[in-house]
């Protein structure tokens, strides 16, 4: 006996079985909600943990020649599940003709409202996106140089702009660019007549 | 034009979700459970719940094996039916429909118990037509829930049920710390040790306390990777529910209460575990134990006859669920009429199912409350079956239910262990002796057969102390075997015999179906592997 009074008896083997009583209680429970993983669990995991590393830091590459809105969108809500870091960069193309910093006010208003709409993107998805205009003789160049200085886990490029085809079907920078690049490149791709989960009415393969 | 799969039950079910599933279940039984057995074993009570307990643990080993091996939705009825075919898969399934039915009534019964805690006027000792009314009430709402198609969700039985974990931790952990003294409990077991006959009769009532776990063998369809996960909750439930019952019975048989204990009906002073097993008291003893907690005790009045009172109501309702579920499965397997398969066209419920079960559960509420609402039946009972009645009735037969399908699931697993060696077992029983049985190495399970011998101890004791059990549960099953074979013979389906189904190609599916992938592969390995031997001793 501990103590004793008319409220409360306190006793070593009281005392060592309630400890008991907790201790293989919790222990029980947490021992039942943590079962080895299964082989595709394992799977799933490395999946999950090669992604967390792959955007780890995002460049999303809009330009003349690619058209990146719909990849922004899927990169803020990457961003915004990974809590990577964010960067949109608009590359134009300054021509051999044209010094390197020449002023090109059409493609410059193009580029910043590619950028508008992926810092809204951005917003929306309650994440933030560092934005930069980039005037370079060469794309991909510029788009590899970047990924390069900012350690980027991850490119992301669109689809090639209507009317830009250059004989190469991804369009030939964005397949120069998922060729030559020393990290992952994510291109996403517009279907022409919808998604595979929608069909637009009217298109060849709606009934 | 592709074809659509039938749809499959999602596999949703969460570690978390498969223990609580079977724990709304078998957490509400000690609720009821420990007043019946201080009742009746007196300070022999925590040697009942011991070796009650070591059964159980027996019957949990077997679910467990069997449940990760057939993760199919069927539980103890299905296990049999496929270890010893259809004539037994049959009384199995009609000893769990017994036990459902009575699960109802049983646990709605006890749920006002004790809502009576707090509203005195729901007391069964002065107000037998309230607390009848009541719980009839209950009944049927909870049927007409299940007709129209809502059931609780898991999680709030995960909510429910983890609320209650941490609760009687709490009673009990306090309970130890402020007010047990092992002198008393010795002096107790010392004083107050039952006849043998009181003793056999606390046996057979504490396996009341254990039953339920087929709850998680009934999910197993629903839970992700069941191989894997159902061996896990399956043991977390089985030591968990022993740990209370053992702890509860101990405490209540050397605690020094908080506040005075009442005189008995003669004026007499009596002591905790006297006056938790009294027929006032025995259906709400977890509620008074807990206010008899120093200090913990003055919040747990409150609280604790409120979560028992959800918990039992869950249980109920799954009496009412899984006795509508089991019928509807037989129906399906050809061992009940094919009105038990027939679904409401708009509420997709089994509706005859359901009705017919509520309404059996609802004459076992009548015949139980019969003698607190007449006098008159009252005597009748009293010189017809000993003074049994109301919840004593109620738990003799669950519990004659309940040692009858866990007897039956126990050869079933031997049979299935000789029968079918191919079935990859992620959990095996340990203590096995290796055997070579038509051709095929086997593993014969020792624990089996000790489970088996104790669950008939438990049946033999619930026939020689229960009068109502020993009437009431054979004619339950013979009534059973009637219909059985009436219905067989109009269907020109095998009397004695099972009807042949392709037992390889089904546990082929089962494994797909419940995502054991590298199972599946292991048995169809094992199957090529078999046939090929086979094959090469023909020549």
């Amino acid at each position: 006996m501990i103590y004793h009074n008319d409220a409360v008896t306190i006793t070593v083997a009281g005392v060592v079985i309630a400890a008991v009583i907790m201790v293989a209680i919790v222990a029980t429970l947490w021992w039942m909600l943590h079962p080895p993983a299964s082989f595709v669990q394992k799977l799933a995991r490395e999946a999950e943990t090669e992604l967390e590393r792959m955007v780890g830091s995002v460049v999303v590459v809009f330009s003349q020649e690619i058209e990146s809105n719909h990849m922004m969108a899927l990169a803020a809500k990457l961003a915004s599940g990974e809590k990577s870091e964010l960067l949109a960069i608009y590359v134009i193309e300054v021509p051999y003709t044209l010094p390197p910093d020449a002023a090109m006010p059409v493609e410059e208003r193009a580029a910043l409202d590619a950028l508008g709409a992926a810092e809204t993107i951005a917003t929306n998805t309650d994440v933030s996106v560092r934005t930069d205009i980039i005037k370079a003789r060469s794309t991909k160049q510029a788009v590899l140089d970047l990924a390069k200085r900012e350690k980027a886990n991850l490119i992301v490029l669109g689809s090639f702009r209507e009317g830009k085809y250059s004989g190469a079907p991804l369009g030939r920078t964005i397949e120069e660019i998922a060729a030559d690049a020393k990290c992952d490149v994510l291109i996403g791709v517009e279907g022409k007549h919808g998604t595979l989960l929608y069909e637009e009415p009217g298109s060849p393969a709606s009934p | 034009m592709s074809k659509t799969s039938q749809p499959e039950l999602r596999r949703s079910v969460t570690p978390w979700g498969s223990f609580s599933w079977g724990y709304s279940d078998v957490g509400a039984d000690i609720f009821v459970g420990l007043g019946l057995v201080l009742g009746a074993a007196a300070g022999a009570s925590n040697v009942a719940f011991l070796f009650a307990g070591i059964v159980y643990v027996c019957i949990g080993l077997a679910y467990t094996e069997l449940a990760a091996t057939y993760p199919v939705a069927g539980g103890g009825q299905y296990f049999v039916l496929r270890g010893l075919g259809d004539i037994f898969g049959f009384i199995a399934g009609w000893a769990v429909l017994l036990d459902f039915t009575i699960d109802i009534a049983l646990f709605a019964w006890s749920c006002v118990d004790y809502l009576s805690e707090l509203l005195p006027v729901l007391n069964n000792a002065p107000h037998p037509w309230a607390h009848f009314i009541v719980v009839l009430g209950l009944m049927i709402g909870l049927c007409t829930l299940n007709f129209i198609g809502v059931r609780e969700s898991t999680a709030f039985n995960g909510f429910v049920s983890g609320l209650d974990i941490i609760s009687e931790t709490a009673i009990l952990t306090l309970g130890f710390l402020f007010a047990f003294s092992p002198h008393l409990l010795v002096h107790t077991m010392q004083t107050s040790w039952p006849t043998p006959f009181e003793f056999m009769k606390g046996i057979s009532l504490a396996i009341v306390s254990f039953v339920g776990l087929e709850s998680i063998s009934q999910a197993a369809e629903e839970t992700q990777r069941p191989a894997s996960i159902i061996p896990r909750t399956s043991t977390a439930l089985i030591l968990t529910i022993l740990i209370f019952a053992l702890s509860y019975a101990n405490l209540a048989l050397g605690m020094h209460t908080w506040h005075p204990i009442p005189l008995d009906a003669h004026g007499h002073p009596q002591m905790l575990w006297q006056w938790l097993g009294n027929t006032d008291n025995n259906g709400k003893a977890v509620a008074l134990i807990a206010k008899q907690v120093p200090y913990w005790g003055a919040i747990a009045a409150f609280y604790v006859p409120v979560l028992g009172a959800i918990l039992l109501l869950i249980s109920s309702n799954s009496g009412v669920f899984g006795s509508s579920r089991i019928a509807y499965a037989m129906s399906k397997g050809g061992l009940l009429p094919s009105i038990f398969e027939r679904v409401h066209p708009r509420f997709r419920t089994p509706t005859v199912s359901l009705l017919v079960f509520t309404s059996v559960s609802i004459l076992e509420l009548i015949f139980a409350a019969l003698p607190s609402l007449d006098p008159n039946m009252a005597a009748l009972y009293a010189r017809l079956f000993n003074g049994e009645s109301g919840i004593d009735f109620l738990g003799d037969l669950y519990a004659f239910g309940a040692a009858t399908s866990y007897s039956f699931v126990f050869i079933a697993l031997i049979a299935l262990r000789l029968t079918d060696p191919l079935s990859p077992r992620k959990f095996k029983i340990p203590l096995n002796i290796p055997v070579n049985f038509r051709g095929e190495r086997a593993e014969f399970p020792v624990i089996a057969v000790l489970g088996f011998i104790g669950i008939v101890a438990i049946l033999v004791f619930t026939m020689i102390t229960h009068p109502i059990g020993r009437i009431a549960g054979p004619s339950w099953i013979v009534l059973g075997l009637i219909l059985y074979f009436i219905y067989r013979k109009r269907k020109g389906l095998p009397l004695l015999h099972s009807h042949k189904r392709d037992w390889r190609n089904e546990q082929l599916e089962i494994l797909r179906r419940a995502g054991e992938l590298e199972l599946m592969d292991e048995y169809a390995a094992n199957l090529k592997a078999s046939d090929e031997r086979r094959a090469k001793a023909a020549v």
